[in-house]
């Protein structure tokens, strides 16, 4: 064994190295500053080899399987199938023959033991196998039975749960603060998935989204996932969990208007001839009513003192506490640190934040009422 | 010091291969970290999620302060090539820190940013939302994994011990949390509001990870007109006096739709006070009786021991996500102060013990209600911070609004509804815990923070804005007084330690960690030796 091997020089070359040793410091921890660089190779030989499974046919299935398949049996898709659940595929009969003599790209076995391949079929169909619901999307709404159509849905789903489920749900209709992508305008008319792989790679930083580093078979999967789906959600009666545009027409839009002109103060800023003249043929549903309460992508304007009574103006196009940015008249973009200049940031839209909290949800729903009028 | 004196004096006798690696002048300790040593952690270690096991995030550390926070710079940064960001604690135990992302652990020289191990182990199920980082106890880390094992690793080199089950990810759990290590327990909880489980709490063998008890916090699913939920997705703390470590809960399932589970809800959404050694429940405090609001009160219960309106008190105190602030007796579980850190619009009053009483047409409908705060709540998992000097509870606030929908269509399992954020911003907010009064705020612009705080001896408040700067603050009024710019934003909480008489202040930003430090002459020359307690 290498450790050995180092071990004994470094106790050749120092004859205190033993005693260092007998204090049972970590090797590691020696590693520290300039001279880490022979002491780091010490320190990777001596460590222990990781601990490995234990059992014989995940020996067996590490040594022979998990290149193609996947350390986890995950599989490599397209090429290498999952064999998670293979139990529920194939006989195991059929799966001994399989390893026995190969199929196709796979190939054969013919040198496992008996024993050996006792102990590998019960690590392949019993062994930490996920319960059905584990990669179905739907949970307890049912209806699995048209899930996972194809492998390359079911590799989707897969990362959809580890990377995407947390904000967008499980069955991708929605969870804690993503929306519903059934429903989603960019899902339904995105032919042929760039669009999807678009915001999936680019992420939506306004809306918190992240961006993901996935390859394009990757992100194949996912859209495949998610058009899955889609397929599952439209042939679902009175599940979904989105606002329809039927949910939001509990108002009253004379009321609405009242509060336009007076109350709400919108009056003020808007008018039903004007900026908000045919709104309602623009958005509708709940787009429409996120829009009403804050409108975000609303342009701001930024004044910058450059000099003594010469000032520069612009959309504003970035702010933190240090820098302000602005995209100019010829569309330059130019930012300043906070501290050197004076600016100003003249932001109407900062009235929607101030009207928050005046609202009553009857005034919302009296609003859209009348907002969906302006047609 | 005699070990230390010992190997220079080897180093010394022997041939130059050795004398290069002993004449470092570091401390040689072995990773052993014992009881005492989690109990009174030394500047020079972080050795729980928290730092210590009060969860106040305050380091007695003062070579940092507002005068020359100026000059603070770059020692190291540790780039994880990952996607995911940090939102782990590292431990800190003999110079190595020990910190996460799904399925990664890390441990790297805190001196240097020089990698000693990695442990990497893809897991193809349970929710990789996030990673908190480990617990350590004498040699041996404790690891959760979004499938829901607890690895117990040898800290020397990440090979693995041992391999428990905690929950079964089939059925929708998954583990994310730094464990609590008390005396003899590894403390582990639980997260998945996906599905109607019921949440618990599981006390570990450190040695075998056989299991020492369980303490559920919900009724196991199916119980009829009982809530499931209640998960214990964040680290907890302790007072070992009392014995009793505090813990939060999270929100009940199903989660927007509270028809089929009418009544408090208990204990989701609280605050509970448990004996560590047999995971009995001494009290329970409803933060949000009955929630609808997916408003998990799992953040920091801060244990201080201070005068409280004239008495003598041992107090613990959360900013909770729900956007009220809760001052409450530890001994006893019973309300102190509740009062609100920003918008609120959810609740009609005060109940006579203290809780926020929901107001019934603020649950979600069908047409929508608008709320605040957002479900991201007015605060959320990253820690805020204690200050003894000033009194003040400095969080990260997150003042939004937001739309809540529920209809019958929308059943009674997981999620049951819909919500959308309208708008929010990011405020850091200075609440005196004794009037719950805020009396500085620090504005981080539109969308929001969500940095955790630390705070220091010498006056500093470390925390970070939304885009992705790292802020220090002045501790008496929120001036700024440093930054650095880093390109991502923090998800995770500061920390600070002080090695061969230099403090460190260690953020995790993106998949980055960097370690800020005064420039090596600053440090050496300008400033007294260190204080020795923390």
């Amino acid at each position: 064994m290498n450790r050995y091997r180092v071990a004994a020089v470094l106790a050749l070359i120092a004859s205190g190295f033993m005693i260092y040793q007998g204090t049972e410091r970590p090797v590691h921890a020696a590693a520290h500053g300039s001279s880490s660089g022979s002491m780091a190779s010490a320190s990777q030989a001596m460590q222990q080899p990781p601990a490995g499974p234990v059992d014989a046919g995940a020996i067996s299935y590490a040594k022979h399987c998990a290149i193609c398949h996947g350390d986890q049996r995950e599989g490599i898709l397209p090429a290498f199938p999952p064999l998670l659940g293979i139990q529920r595929q194939l006989t195991d009969e059929k799966l001994t023959a399989f390893i026995y003599t190969g199929k196709g790209r796979m190939p054969g076995f013919p040198k496992i033991s008996k024993d050996e391949m006792t102990a590998l079929l019960h690590y392949l169909t019993t062994t930490d196998q996920p319960a059905p619901e584990t990669t179905s999307a739907v949970g307890a709404s049912g209806s699995n039975a048209a899930l996972h159509s194809s492998r390359l849905s079911a590799a989707g789903s897969s990362l959809f749960q580890q990377n995407c489920a947390f904000c967008h749900g499980r069955d991708a209709m929605g969870g804690e603060t993503g929306p519903d992508l059934t429903q989603s305008k960019l899902v339904q008319g995105d032919k042929n998935g760039d669009a999807i792989s678009g915001v999936v790679r680019e992420g939506r930083p306004e809306k918190k989204m992240p961006a993901f580093n996935f390859s394009s078979q990757e992100l194949l999967s996912l859209v495949a996932f998610i058009r899955e789906r889609e397929t599952a959600a439209a042939s679902m009666k009175g599940n979904r969990r989105g606002v329809a545009v039927a949910d939001l027409q509990t108002g009253n839009a004379q009321a609405g208007k009242t509060y336009f002109n007076g109350a709400g103060g919108c009056s003020k800023c808007h008018s039903p001839s004007g900026d908000l003249a045919g709104i309602a043929n623009r958005f509708e549903g709940l787009r429409l009513e996120e829009r009403m309460l804050y409108p975000s992508g609303a342009k701001s304007k930024l004044t910058v003192t450059i000099a003594p009574g010469k000032t520069i103006s612009g959309t504003l196009a970035y702010r933190d506490e240090f820098t302000v940015g602005m995209r100019d008249a010829d569309g330059t973009y130019r930012s300043w640190a906070t501290n050197r200049v004076k600016y100003t940031v003249d932001s109407p839209v900062q009235a929607h934040v101030e009207q928050f909290p005046k609202y009553t949800d009857d005034d919302i729903h009296n609003l859209m009422a009348y907002l969906q009028t302006l047609r | 010091m005699k070990l230390l004196k010992n190997t220079l004096t080897i180093a010394a006798l022997s041939m130059s291969a050795f004398a290069v690696l002993a004449t470092a002048p570091y401390k040689l300790d072995a990773q052993n970290l014992d009881n005492a040593q989690i109990l009174h952690p030394a500047p020079d270690t972080w050795p729980l999620y928290h730092g210590d096991y009060s969860g106040r995030r305050h380091v007695h550390l003062k070579q940092i302060t507002p005068q020359n926070v100026g000059n603070l710079s770059l020692a190291w940064a540790f780039q994880t090539n990952q996607a995911a960001s940090i939102k782990s604690s590292p431990l800190l135990v003999d110079g190595v820190l020990y910190f996460t992302v799904p399925d990664n652990i890390w441990a790297v020289d805190a001196r240097s940013g020089h990698m000693l191990w990695h442990y990497n182990k893809p897991t193809t199920q349970g929710d990789h939302i996030g990673q908190r980082g480990v617990a350590m106890y004498k040699g041996w880390l404790y690891f959760v994994t979004p499938d829901c094992h607890l690895i117990s690793l040898n800290a020397k080199d990440g090979t693995v011990r041992w391999n428990q089950l905690i929950a079964d990810v089939s059925k929708g759990y998954w583990t994310t949390m730094s464990p609590l290590v008390v005396g003899n327990h590894v403390i582990v909880g639980v997260s998945g509001d996906f599905d109607n489980l019921n949440g618990y709490l599981r006390s570990f063998d450190p040695e075998t990870g056989s299991t020492q008890w369980q303490w559920d916090s919900t009724p196991p699913a199916g119980t009829p007109n009982m809530t499931t939920g209640g998960m214990t997705w964040m680290t907890g703390t302790y007072d070992p006096d009392l014995n009793l470590i505090y813990w939060g809960t999270g929100n009940p399932t199903p989660v927007l739709n509270g028809k089929s589970r009418p009544g408090d809800d208990p204990w989701t959404c609280s605050i509970v006070a448990l004996n560590p050694d047999t995971g009995k429940l001494v009290w329970g405090f409803q933060v949000s009786p009955h929630d609808t609001h997916d408003w998990d009160a799992v953040e920091t219960p801060v244990l201080v021991d201070a005068n409280f309106q004239g008495k003598p008190r041992k107090l613990l105190m959360q900013a909770s996500r729900n956007g009220y602030f809760f001052v409450l007796d530890r001994i006893s579980g019973k309300s102190l102060l509740t009062l609100p850190y920003g918008p609120t619009n959810w609740a009609t009053g005060i109940d006579k013990d203290g809780r926020p009483i929901p107001n019934p047409d603020k649950e979600p409908a069908p047409d929508g209600r608008i709320i605040a705060p957002d479900e991201g709540g007015l605060t959320n998992y990253r820690a805020p911070s204690f200050d003894p000097k000033t009194g003040l509870f400095i969080v990260d606030a997150h003042p939004s609004w937001s739309l809540y929908f529920a209809k019958a269509a929308d059943g009674n399992y997981g999620w049951a509804g819909a919500d959308y954020g309208v708008w929010g911003k990011g405020v850091i907010e200075a609440i005196d815990y004794q009037t719950g009064k805020i009396r500085w705020s620090h504005e981080l612009g539109d969308g929001g923070s969500g940095a955790g705080v630390m705070t220091t001896d010498s006056g500093l408040t470390i925390t970070g804005d939304g885009a992705g700067n790292v802020l220090a603050l002045d501790t008496s009024n929120g001036k700024t007084l440093w930054h650095a710019g880093t390109g991502s934003g923090m998800q995770s909480s500061p920390i600070s330690y002080e090695l061969d008489g230099r403090q460190y202040i260690m953020t995790g930003n993106g998949g980055v960690l960097f370690a800020w430090a005064l420039p090596e002459s600053a440090a050496s020359t300008k400033h007294a030796a260190p204080p020795t307690d923390k």
